[in-house]
Formats: structure tokens, sequence, C-alpha cells
């Protein structure tokens, strides 16, 4: 007992003598960075960044299968003409207002799943986000979400590495809720800043001590890491959206190296976002599509410049697409359905999968062929490296999407 | 450093109380543990009354106060009623913080936490205030009372039931999850019961209906047969299964080892026959205060087998902070920073509760303990700047020094560089890596 006292006495005394003191004062941050020690750069790791769509994307008004007379037919008021889309074949096009993801698909950094669901859809708000975000549709009571789960196989609690990030004013969905890993939630990479003291080398030998003296090493290697990406990168074009602002801090955070190897992020508001347009779809609907494609086009072509995209997996989901017809009320309702969208450096690009039939529905839902879980297991064990099985609970087989 | 291991004591021993003696003296760094593990952390008279009165005495207050517990507990219960079922259960947590930092009996609280943490209720999934909070009242009426009575009031628990998704357990759908639940979770444990036991327990809870946010029994959603749960046979009900499964040996060693990791160590696993004394006498009279009583009375406790050998929760890293430097602060936007760190009082991420330990810490997590320290002490701002470092040394009749004895009771030397500011020196003490261990 005496000697481990002891032990922690010197310690304390050497920190005072030292002079480790940095300024208390409110803006130190810059000036405690430059005593921050150097932590090793972890070069090469993967990283996924995943992007909801809150309120049940119309898949139809943004992938647009121009040349299908239903799709006319079913569409009075909301369809989208040829002229002025962004034609990807003689059958499909993106939406006028989509020419960032047209120019990524253009370039092979984008591809597109198509008819992608599950078997019973749900079609509820709540119900239909709980299934995409436990991915498991059969078990409702499941307490974590899919990326939660990632998050615990990837934590590694001596090295205090965060593995997952969500980011973002919404409160947390629930995909991110994970047993082990405390998965932070940020608008701006700045709240990861921290005022703190020169660490104290870590002693030889494996300790909760010795874990800790780590630990702030890196937060004070962070700080300096953020605080230099901050400075550079402000230049990157983006264009003045809320998603396009927090994909600028996911690119910063992925420049500052700090191990994260999930981002995740929202575009709608959360609860029944904005993508639920049960009535004058069109502007709104318009809108969104919009910030989607500009944003994340902007945020590839920023990692693109020191080709940091190809250590990039972005994927989207919503929590079901909308129905073929619309509902009089120049809006849609909840369908079934959906296309995913992947972009970045390492894909094969281009389509993946039929278009879904608009003719044999299902209560006027797209039918699916592709399930969501094999998108999920694409990025898991494709890309993060991961069993996907000890996250879905079982086996399903990733798609053929990125180059080898 | 010493490497006293748990190892290295037989249970007679490890389990016999500690007296003081010159190998193994009495001191501040012990007094400090002791009140870091059963209240939340101490004030500089604490610690100086706790040095003068000796280990067991100082045991003595903090398992059995002299102040008026009850009547302090009935104004705070009244206190924190909501004005209506629907209000949000944030406001139960800003005051349950305030109660932490108030209460005559802390390890009262620190045991209604780790309660807390065994049952998991979610208060997004109850979403009812009213209901929480008798939740939380059962807890702490227990706390250091009968594990065995707690649950058979937790079986007539709304909120534990909503939390578990069984707002309706019908004779023809038994609830396997909710029956899973109680079994690996809550009592005898992984591993020791089989998918019969779950099945006949999931029967024994059949007409268990949450309405308006209560528990009832709706009869004709009974099942009246027999039921074999865990070698037992009868005509169970929830009431039953609460009985059985409190009286398995299994249970018993679930809670004390659950128990040990909570008062005593987290880093190692204690072996078997360590605990045995205490699993024997538990699974006879499921006695929380006396567990509580032998373990912070223990020779292991006082050894470097416990000492810091286990991670400050956000709420034991912030109360520390209030509690040394004897004041209160503003508790709404306390519960709000403590989210951000990872624990969102009355919302765990999961029923398994907080899974605690080195998953307290990541560099966001760790950074945002820094950042909370600032706020704290900061002379403005959300907390509402009533923490002074300065005037608590000035009472005391020493300076900035003091902080490091106060929170590390370290023994430090005056240096030259430690700084006079009071602010500084102690947000250096509580910033330091040692001040994250409990």
């Amino acid at each position: 007992m005496n000697t481990l006292i002891q032990t922690r006495r010197s310690f304390i005394k050497t920190t005072l003598k030292a002079g480790a003191f940095v300024s208390f004062a409110a803006n130190a941050p810059v000036s405690l960075l430059r005593a921050a020690t150097t932590a090793p750069q972890r070069i090469g790791d993967t990283v996924l960044v995943v992007l909801q769509l809150s309120g049940g994307n119309d898949g139809l008004n943004t992938v647009i299968p121009y040349a299908d007379d239903a799709y006319h037919r079913g569409r009075p008021t909301l369809r989208q003409m040829a002229r002025g889309a962004h034609k990807l074949d003689s059958h499909l096009a993106f939406h006028p207002r989509m020419e960032g993801f047209y120019r990524l698909y253009r370039d092979g950094l984008l591809t597109i799943v198509q008819g992608v669901g599950y078997p019973d859809a749900d079609r509820n708000h709540p119900g239909g986000m709980h299934n995409w975000h436990t991915a498991a549709p059969r078990a409702p009571k499941t307490q974590t979400g899919w990326l939660g789960r990632a998050a615990d196989r990837l934590w590694k609690p001596a090295e205090a590495n965060v593995p997952a990030m969500f980011v973002g004013a919404i409160p947390q969905p629930f995909a991110a809720n994970a047993e082990q890993v405390i998965v932070p939630s940020v608008r701006s990479p700045r709240e990861l800043l921290s005022q703190s003291f020169s660490p104290v080398p870590a002693e030889p030998g494996v300790s909760w001590l010795n874990s800790l003296r780590r630990a702030t090493a890196v937060v004070q290697a962070n700080n300096r890491r953020i605080e230099s990406v901050m400075a550079a990168s402000s230049s990157a074009d983006y264009p003045k959206f809320q998603l396009a602002e927090e994909l600028r801090a996911i690119a910063q955070l992925i420049r500052a190296d700090l191990g994260v190897r999930i981002f995740f992020t929202e575009l709608g508001g959360g609860n029944i976002g904005g993508f639920d347009n049960h009535a004058g779809q069109l502007g709104n609907h318009c809108s969104l599509v919009h910030q989607l494609s500009e944003s994340v086009a902007a945020f590839i072509r920023d990692l693109q410049r020191d080709k940091l995209h190809e250590r990039v997996l972005l994927m989207t989901y919503s929590e079901f697409g909308r129905t073929v017809r619309e509902n009089g009320r120049r809006g849609t309702d909840h369908g079934a359905a959906q296309p995913v969208f992947l972009a970045g450096g390492r894909l094969k690009g281009g389509l993946c999968g039929a278009h879904p039939s608009l003719t044999d529905v299902d209560k006027d839902g797209l039918k699916f062929h592709t399930d969501f879980r094999r998108v999920y297991a694409t990025a898991l064990d494709r890309w993060l490296g991961l069993d996907s099985r000890s996250v879905l609970s079982a086996s399903f087989e990733p798609l053929d999407v990125l180059k080898a | 450093m010493a490497t006293l291991t748990q190892q290295q004591f037989d249970p007679a021993s490890a389990w016999a109380r500690y007296e003081p003696d010159a190998r193994r003296p009495w001191n501040l760094a012990l007094a400090g543990h002791l009140y870091r593990r059963a209240a939340f952390g101490a004030s500089w008279g604490q610690l100086q009354r706790a040095l003068r009165d000796g280990p067991q005495r100082t045991v003595d207050a903090l398992l059995r106060p002299v102040g008026d517990v009850a009547a302090f507990n009935r104004q705070y219960d009244e206190l924190e009623t909501p004005a209506n079922d629907e209000n949000s259960s944030n406001d139960l947590r800003a005051w349950w913080l305030q109660r932490m930092i108030r209460t005559p009996h802390p390890l009262q609280e620190t045991m209604t936490l780790f309660w807390h943490g065994h049952f998991g209720v979610n208060a997004a999934k109850v979403n009812s205030a009213r209901a929480v909070q008798q939740h939380l009242q059962l807890l702490r009426r227990h706390a250091l009372g009968s594990f065995r009575e707690m649950l058979a009031g937790v079986v007539k628990d709304a909120a534990v039931f909503l939390t578990l998704d069984a707002k309706a357990s019908r004779k023809a759908f038994p609830d396997e999850h909710l029956a899973r639940w109680f079994l690996e979770a809550f009592t005898v444990g992984p591993g020791r019961f089989s998918d019969r036991d779950v099945r006949e327990v999931a029967r024994a809870f059949s007409g268990c209906f949450v309405l308006q946010n209560q528990l009832r029994f709706i009869e004709r959603e009974r099942d009246a047969g027999t039921k074999r749960i865990l070698g037992q046979e009868g005509i169970f009900t929830g009431e039953d299964v609460a009985r059985i499964l409190a009286e398995q040996p299994a249970t018993a060693q679930t809670i004390v080892r659950k128990v040990y990791r909570w008062l005593i160590s987290e880093t190692a696993e204690p072996d078997e026959r360590l605990l045995s004394p205490l699993v024997e006498s538990f699974a006879k009279n499921h006695d929380v205060l006396q567990l509580a009583e032998t373990m912070l009375r223990s020779n292991l406790f006082f050894s470097a087998a416990a000492y810091l050998q286990r991670m400050k929760s956000p709420v034991e890293f912030a109360l520390g902070i209030v509690k040394g430097l004897e004041e209160t602060v503003s508790t709404p936007p306390l519960a709000e920073a403590l989210v951000r760190l990872g624990q969102n009082l009355l919302h765990p991420p999961t029923a398994k509760g907080w899974l605690g330990g080195q998953n307290w810490i990541n560099h966001a997590t760790l950074a945002g303990r820094h950042n909370l320290a600032a706020a704290l002490l900061k002379s403005d701002g959300a907390f509402g700047g009533k923490l002074n470092p300065a005037a608590v040394a000035s009472k005391h009749g020493t300076d900035a020094r003091l902080f490091l004895d106060l929170f590390l009771q370290g023994d430090a030397e005056p240096s030259g560089d430690s700084g006079t500011d009071a602010r500084r020196a102690a947000y250096a003490a509580i910033t330091m890596p040692e001040f994250q261990l409990a």
C-alpha cells in the first residue's frame, strides 16, 4: 500500500516541478497543441460514412425511370420529364437538380443499388426506421443498432480511439446504440478539443492508469491534429447546406486521422423527417435531393484532392421508398423498396441490380430484390473488415460493388 | 508498485475487518478511497474527520448515518414528483443528481445508482415520468435492504416491463424475451438456466399487462397450468418467479460478483473461492447492507487489490469535484453534460445498464471530462459559478496545494511551479489520469 501511494506522490511532484501547467485561459488550445506529443499515424484504415434520409425518400423521383410509361401514368403532377434530367442510360435519369450525383456517377464514384428492401417491410415511420437501425426486422426488441454493434466489434478499450461518431444536430439515431462504446455526437470537430496538461508518459506495463495516460496523450495529439486540419481545409468548396457542413466536418475528422472508422449523419431532420411528403411533394423533395446530391459531391471532391476518397465509402438509406402513384394531394405515400446510394473512390460504379417493376408492385410499393442487410454486409465485411455475421446475427451475401 | 492482489488473500483474511497497523496505516489516501466508493467523494472536512475517526468508525457513519435520512428523502420525493405523467423524465435526472450531492446517506444513492444499472430501466421506453419515479423509489427503498424484496417489487414494476417491451404477456404468447432477461441479466446469469426455464418463466408472467403505466394482472390471460422453473414445480405467477429466482444460489453469485465490481474492483475478476463466504451469506439473507458492510470494512477493500481499481463513471467524476468543493451546482445542465460523457441517467444504452470500466474512456469522452471540469470551475456559465476553489482553500487555511491532497490525496511538497491560482491548481488535479480512477 505504501509503495503504491509513494508512486503516485512522486508522480505528482514530478508533474509540478516540470512546470507542466498550461495556461488556463479560455482559448488555450492552440498554445498547448505545440506541446502535445505526436501519436503514430493510422494510415490506410477504411472509413464508412452512413447517411440517413429521414422520412422515406421517394426513390422514383430521385432515380427517375423516365422511359417507363407507368411512371408517367402514376405521377401526372409529380413526374419529371426526360428533358432536364441527367440521363444515366436509355431508361433512367437523375433528378434535374442532382447534377453532383450525376457527375459522380459519370466518374465511376457512385453506385446505385436498386430495389433494396426486406420481406414484409414495415411502412410506418418508427417501425420502418427501427428495422433499418437494428438490422433485425424479425426481432423488434433488439436493444442495439447495427452501427453500434459494429462499433463494439471495432472497440479496443485500452486504446481509447472512438470507433464511431455521429455528426449532426438531431438526437443520435438508434442505429448507433452500442452496448459498450460511447458514441459521441458532435456538430464540429472543435467540440473534441479540450484544455489539458502535458501528458505524463505511460510507464511500462499494462494498467488502467497507463491506458489513461496514453489516452490523455491521444487527446492532446488530437487537439493538434484537429486544429491544423481546421486551419488548412476551410477553403474547400461546399454548398451552404447543413448537410454539407456536417460532411465538411466529417472530411476534417477523416483528415485529422483520429482512428474513427464509422461516421454517421442525417438529412431530413430526424423523427418523421423532411422526406415524408404526402402532399405538395415537388418543391420540398427537389430541394432535399439537391442538398443530398450537391453536399455528397462536394464531400467526395474534397476528399479527392488528396486521394482520401479511396479510403471512404458513403452509403445512404431511408426507412422506406414511396408509392408508385401519387395520392391526389400532389404527394406520395409510404412504399417499400428504394435505391441505396454508395459513393467513394473504390467503387465499380454504375447500377447494381435491375430497376424494380412499376407494374408488378406490392400495395403500390416497389418490390425489393436486394435485402438491405446485403448492403450492410458489404460495408461490414468488404469495407470495414469485420465479420458481418457477428453484427447481423446471420449470413448475408455482400454485393459485388467494390474494386478489388 | 505494491502488487498486493486478491490472489494473495485467503477468503478469511480478505473479508476480515481492516485494522490499521504500522505496515498498513490509516491515511488520507485510504480515507479518500473509502469516500470515492461509498459517497461519490469527500470534502476536506470529511477527510480530516475520517483520519481522526479511523476506518471502522468512518464506515459506521457511512452505513448508518446519524441524520434524518427518511425526512430528507421524503422532502426530495415531493420536490421531484412530476406535475403530470407526461412530464419528461429529464427533471428527475436533475433532482436525482441534486439528491446525490446533498443526501445525508450517500451510500444509499450510490447503491441506488448501482441497482439502476442492474435493472437498466430506460425512461425513453417508459414514457411516464411517474412510473420512472416509482421505479427509482423502489430501488432506493431496497438499495441497502433485501434483494428478495426488491425483486418482488420489480416483477410488479411497470417501468421494468416497458423497458423490456413487455406491455402485454398473453396466455397464447408468453413473453420469452422478458423471461430471458429476468433469468440472464437480473438473477441467475447466463448458462445457468435452460430454454425450458425461459418458457416456463414466460408462462408464469402471463396475464401481466401494463395499462396506464401501471402493471395490472388480467386473470383471463393467465396461464393457470403447472410450471416447472429451475427444478421447482407449481402453479406459479410473477411473484413466485421473484421468490424462486431470488433464492437461487446462482443469483447470489451474480449479485455478489456485481457488487464486488461496484465497490471493490473492476480490473480483475475475483475467483469463486474468494467470494464464497459472501455468496453463502447473501444466498441465505439477501441482505445488501450486510454485503456492502462486509466489503467496505474489509482488508481487501483497503488494499492495493481495490485501490484505484475502478474507473469513475461520469456521475462519480462530476460529483467528486462538486463534493470536494463543498457546494452544489445547477444540476439540469449537469445531467445534460453527463449525456455527452456517456451516462444519460435514466437512459442506459440497453437494459444491461452501463458496462462501465474502460468503456467510459475514449478520446472524445476524456476530452469531454476535461471540458466539463473546466466548465464546473468557471466563475460563471451554465453551472452558476458556484464552485470556488480559492474560497475552499482559504477556509481550510491553506493555498492551491490543497487540491492535490483533496482530489488525489497525494502528499505534494511545496513547489515553485505549482502556481497559486486556485482554479488552475484544482483543474490540474481533476484532469490528472489518476482522478479518472476511483
